[in-house]
């Protein structure tokens, strides 16, 4: 057996298929045309409907106290990233890259791994306090654990819109890689709830904000990794 | 794009705007390599062919999921891998496939390469039955992401990159896997007596 002979003990390329069964054929006849997706279609309907409820949170809060105490270049750094993190998240799952039909799982996994990571590194090494006016969550009356879940929860809660829209957007385009592409669309909700937070969250600390707002951001994370593969259109 | 995506580019296009014949001569482009396919992973002429159906009736009913100009080669594999996959599932769950009447579903006659009896004998000259019948056997023992990486870069042609995108992960981890599933068919062949495995890289002697 020559080296190249291997190929003859694996499945040929082609084989002679049968003709389209009766019930496929009737799909045939039957068919409307349909409009194809644009690339960007799906990625501008699941960022509108993400931004709706966070954007109404914002309008109606009231903004944290610190805020006119920080300094401005941080406050916007801060947000741009988190905001970063939340459009480079959503894309990687929603966008194709150009010629493809579906998102890249791969791409979609990187995105969402490496926005928590920015994120979590941002949290640890660049967090600012307003001394005097910045609170701790000793100053609410809560320990480090018990004021990190609270914002956890409220970022899991700023996230479900984009889950839940993403979700449907994605279920029947993910049939392979879905919980990766649903790693990245809950790191893009999470992001929101994340940017939201920077906002309106009055406790500062690094711990606070590595363990309630990154920690909520990956709490959506996995959760979306957990949730896409079971509403994928089989 | 190459010139058979390009072509399956504008029959998708034209199947989408509703043009019953656009579908017939995409199935007659794509079909047989599915098929192809999905005898690779199930080793069953009559199941690859239930596949092959149900992976164009997945295709009709996700076709407004396309997107405008892209190819839609990957992607139609991407669709018949994981009806494939469904369908090793249901195997794996089913103790005996039985047909109405209650007997065994009978195999049409087939080479063990899925080649039809009569085409094969062209092929005779090549390799001995034996050594067919071992390398498929080993084929048949690779961890299903190697087999699939092995399956479309080697037997199918596909680029590195369009094999990453039917199996969802990067090029890298396709090269790896179809390098590994070289190995481990090196390795299975050997243990198995062939008296010359096959060295699997050009510069073997």
């Amino acid at each position: 057996m020559k080296p190249d002979e291997l190929n003859d003990g694996l499945p040929p390329e082609r084989l002679q298929p049968p003709a389209p069964s009766p019930q496929l054929m009737a799909a045939v006849q039957q068919m409307r045309p349909v409009r194809p997706r644009s690339r960007l279609g799906a990625f501008a309907a699941v960022a509108v409907a993400a931004l709706a409820i966070p954007g109404f949170v914002l309008a109606r809060h009231a903004l944290r106290l610190d805020l006119g105490a920080l300094p401005r270049g941080w406050v916007v750094a801060a947000a741009a990233l988190w905001a970063s993190a939340f459009a480079v998240s959503l894309g990687a799952a929603l966008i194709p890259a150009r010629g493809d039909v579906l998102p890249a799982p791969a791409r979609g996994s990187r995105a969402g791994l490496g926005a928590v990571l920015a994120l979590l590194v941002f949290g640890l090494c660049a967090s600012v306090e307003a001394p005097g006016i910045s609170l701790r969550p000793e100053d609410v009356h809560m320990s480090l654990l018990g004021s990190a879940g609270h914002c956890a929860r409220f970022a899991l809660l700023m996230a479900l819109p984009c889950l839940v829209v993403g979700l449907l957007a994605l279920r029947r385009l993910a049939p392979m890689g879905g919980a990766r592409l649903g790693l990245a669309l809950g790191a893009a909700g999470g992001a929101l709830g994340g940017l939201v937070l920077h906002f309106i969250c009055p406790i500062a600390t690094a711990g606070h904000v590595v363990l309630g707002h990154v920690g909520g951001m990956a709490l959506a994370a996995a959760l979306g990794a957990a949730a896409l593969p079971l509403v994928r259109k089989r | 794009m190459d010139a058979e995506a390009t072509e399956a580019t504008q029959l998708m296009t034209r199947y989408c705007a509703g043009e019953a014949a656009a579908f017939q001569a995409l199935y007659a482009l794509l079909a047989p390599r599915l098929l192809g396919y999905l005898f690779g992973l199930l080793r069953d002429r009559a199941a690859a062919e239930d596949m092959l159906q149900l992976t164009f009736l997945k295709l009709h009913e996700a076709r407004g999921s396309y997107v405008t100009g892209a190819n839609p080669i990957p992607w139609t594999y991407t669709i018949a891998h994981r009806t494939a996959l469904d369908e090793l599932r249901k195997r794996k769950r089913a103790r005996v496939r039985l047909t109405g009447d209650g007997g065994l579903p009978a195999e049409p006659a087939a080479h063990v390469t899925g080649v039809p009896i009569e085409a094969h004998q062209d092929q005779a000259d090549r390799a001995t039955p034996e050594a067919a019948r071992n390398a498929v056997a080993a084929l048949d023992r690779l961890p299903e992401a190697q087999k699939q990486a092995l399956l479309l870069t080697k037997v199918h042609g596909r680029s590195t990159a369009e094999a990453a995108m039917i199996a969802g992960t990067t090029p890298g981890a396709i090269k790896q896997r179809a390098h590994r599933a070289y190995l481990t068919l090196r390795q299975l062949l050997s243990k198995e007596g062939e008296p010359a495995a096959p060295r699997l890289t050009k510069e073997a002697p």
